[in-house]
């Protein structure tokens, strides 16, 4: 039995690296781009939905939750005998491409994974394309409309189901003359909907580093359902102002976070062979508030979800489950002028769990309940929306639990057990990690984009030293990074 | 400098009749059905607004505000955009788009429902400069006699309101109008009278005249 719950541990701290990374990729995978193809269906140029990509202003969120309608060009249209149209369908197939290319450098390597004392080769690396996909978005049909983007990731080395958002919307007039505008959106990724970039979908930091080490903790709501969810959103938008969306996700997971079912083979109902599978249908919801004032816009808002989770990997996928119940407040102020921009946003997460699969049975955690909380705060200034520069700090806060960040001691590498590597487990069951986040950017055209961050951690993992119990302190885990957004 | 004056009054008196000429056959307000313009209230409170505010009264000052400006006047501008001749920046980058699908009627019916709009009055301007409301009346009703620039009230009228032959002005947001004549005097924006009155206008008389205009909200 020890022997078992020992094995069961060793899966769930590398189910849970294994979940970090897959969220840290999906973080990384989550740009809302400049879509070139919105300025092909629409005719306009980016800053009109953009100060500079991703960041929308109040024109592309109004764009976005009204069905990404807008049509500069020809349709298709076809009526039947009685006149009414059965297709008006855009004569050009709204596609984009995007290319991201990213070089990382982190402060210290990180130990080998197969050979005691050696080092990872070179601090980083070099990946070109670090993301490149491929994009349809814009109209369908009248009052139907999509984003969808299939991906291929460089360390991953597949293409992949990215962003999708496929969504129905119509703007009526109330008799007092304002606008209200609903939809529902059919996605992927709670918070995609959201039309503002505090909520983690399109949230800063925008396109993290891909070679960097995952932080032990993070609310789930964190991208941590990203792509393996799938549900309908509904929402509404009275007057360009107050906004409001229910959801309900279910799992939907595919590739090798759902390896099918084992009898029928690759397809089929998932079983105890999927890990961290949704129960059921789960709740996601948020309400924003947007006031305008001259050539500022003020947004106060909140969002949040419950997931309830079957932790899956080997236990039958019944009985109790791990709650995550997620609170979130945010805030954007956004000043557009004709020469200057400039955004101060923010968010703040908590999330408390109530651990009923895993608490009580040791199975991968040592408390019943846990709670992580995450805030994110940036400011973002550009010049002629050319020449950019980003100041950041984002932090994680959590319940200490030895067994679900530290295991039974520092990470062991997956190709040498023998092996304690650390570098992603907290020695003391700390997830506290702080950081400090600096960017500088060029973009030379509008689908053109440089960016040059440098991450600081002043604590990882619950310590600024020795935070693995194998030497490794925070700041080592610093990154460099240069990326170049491509979008054509 | 009398001279300059002259001749600058002169081009400004030709290129006013050429502009009324153009003008003349939009000079009775469009006929517009029900069916129209019922379609254009919804335009521009579903779309229209998302920039240029509810009923017209923008709160960016990077759009212009549309409520009770000349309908004339707009149908000609939503033409030049279709026709992607009027080639401010501002106007390639939102106003091509969004005006490459509408008809003619259409034109017709939005202008006729921004007309009908009560314009900007009495509100208080954020952020406004007392100095250069004040230098920007004088410009405004005088024009700037040692750059031979004529006064802008010879033609928009008094008090800003516009009239058959030209635009109204009064109320709107200064940066709007200071991006407008920085584009007559580069020529970015062609438009044969502006193009002719602010050739000798400098920064600093921009900034005041529009701030003036903005004071009039």
């Amino acid at each position: 039995m020890e022997q078992s719950n020992r094995s069961l541990l060793n899966s769930w701290v590398q189910r849970f690296g294994a979940l970090a990374l897959v969220a840290f990729a999906v973080v990384c995978a989550s740009p809302a781009q400049a879509l070139p193809l919105f300025a092909r269906q629409t005719g306009m140029a980016c800053l009109t939905c953009h100060t500079v990509y991703p960041e929308l202003t109040h024109f592309g969120r109004m764009f976005k939750l009204n069905g990404y309608q807008l049509d500069n060009g020809k349709d298709i249209q076809v009526t039947n005998d009685e006149g009414k149209q059965l297709v008006a369908l855009p004569a050009v197939p709204n596609l984009a491409l995007f290319v991201m290319v990213g070089d990382v450098q982190l402060a210290k390597p990180i130990p080998d994974s197969n050979v005691a004392g050696a080092h990872s080769f070179g601090n980083g690396g070099l990946e070109l394309p670090q993301q490149l996909s491929l994009l349809y978005g814009g109209k369908i049909a009248p009052h139907f409309g999509a984003f969808a983007q299939v991906t291929y990731d460089f360390a991953a080395d597949t293409f992949n189901i990215d962003n999708t958002d496929f969504r129905f919307a119509n703007t009526v007039v109330l008799a007092n003359k304002t606008p209200f505008a609903y939809g529902v959106s059919i996605n992927n990724n709670p918070t995609i909907e959201d039309p503002w970039n505090t909520t983690p979908a399109f949230g800063f930091p925008y396109v993290p580093p891909e070679i960097s080490v995952p932080s032990v903790a993070g609310p789930i709501i964190n991208a941590g359902t990203a792509y393996e969810v799938a549900g309908p959103v509904g929402y509404i938008l009275w007057n360009e102002q107050f906004y409001a969306a229910l959801g309900f996700y279910h799992h939907a997971q595919n590739g090798s976070n759902s390896p099918g079912n084992p009898i029928l083979g690759e397809g089929g109902p998932v079983d105890s062979s999927s890990s961290n599978v949704i129960d059921g249908w789960n709740p996601y919801w948020r309400v924003a508030y947007e006031y305008d004032f001259d050539s500022f816009t003020f947004m106060v808002g909140g969002y949040g979800a419950d997931f309830k989770i079957f932790p899956g990997g080997g236990n039958a996928l019944t009985g109790a489950t791990n709650e995550y119940k997620d609170v979130a407040g945010d805030f954007q102020v956004q000043f557009i002028g004709e020469n200057n921009s400039a955004t101060l946003k923010g968010t703040y997460v908590r999330e408390n769990q109530t651990l009923n699969a895993t608490g009580p049975a040791g199975l991968g955690t040592t408390n019943a309940t846990d709670w992580v909380s995450y805030l994110s705060t940036d400011f973002t200034y550009w010049y002629k929306r050319k020449y950019g520069l980003t100041a950041g700090y984002v932090s994680t806060h959590g319940s200490t639990d030895k067994l679900l960040y530290d295991a039974s001691g520092p990470f062991t590498s997956p190709n040498n057990p023998a092996l304690a590597v650390g570098v992603v487990n907290s020695a003391n069951g700390d997830p506290t990690t702080n950081a400090w986040i600096g960017e500088l950017m060029y973009a030379p055209w509008l689908n053109v984009k440089v960016v040059l961050q440098y991450t600081h951690y002043t604590m990882f993992n619950g310590a600024s030293s020795n935070y693995d119990g194998v030497g490794r302190n925070a700041s080592d885990n610093d990154t460099t990074y240069l990326l170049m957004w491509f979008a054509l | 400098m009398k001279t300059t004056k002259l001749t600058v009054l002169a081009i400004a008196a030709s290129a006013a009749l050429f502009s009324m000429s153009a003008a003349r056959a939009q000079d009775a307000a469009p006929e517009v059905s029900p069916a129209d313009a019922a379609w254009a209230e919804n335009m521009a409170v579903t779309k229209c607004q998302w920039c240029h505010g509810p009923q017209g009264h923008s709160i960016s000052p990077i759009y212009p505000a549309l409520a009770g400006q000349k309908a004339w006047y707009i149908v000609e501008q939503l033409q030049l955009f279709k026709a992607q001749t009027r080639a401010d920046p501002y106007a390639r980058g939102y106003m091509w788009g969004m005006a490459a699908q509408l008809t003619d009627t259409q034109m017709n019916a939005l202008a006729a429902y921004f007309s009908k709009q009560t314009p900007f009055g009495g509100q208080k301007v954020p952020f406004q400069n007392a100095a250069d409301v004040s230098h920007g009346k004088s410009v405004y009703t005088e024009g700037v006699a040692a750059n031979g620039v004529a006064p802008c009230s010879a033609c928009h009228q008094d008090d800003a309101s516009g009239n058959d032959q030209f635009p109204r002005l009064a109320g709107q947001h200064a940066s709007y109008l200071q991006k407008q004549l920085r584009a007559f005097h580069s020529g970015s924006r062609e438009q044969v009278v502006m193009n002719g009155i602010v050739a000798t206008l400098q920064e600093p008389e921009m900034e005041a005249v529009a701030a003036y205009l903005e004071s009039l909200h």
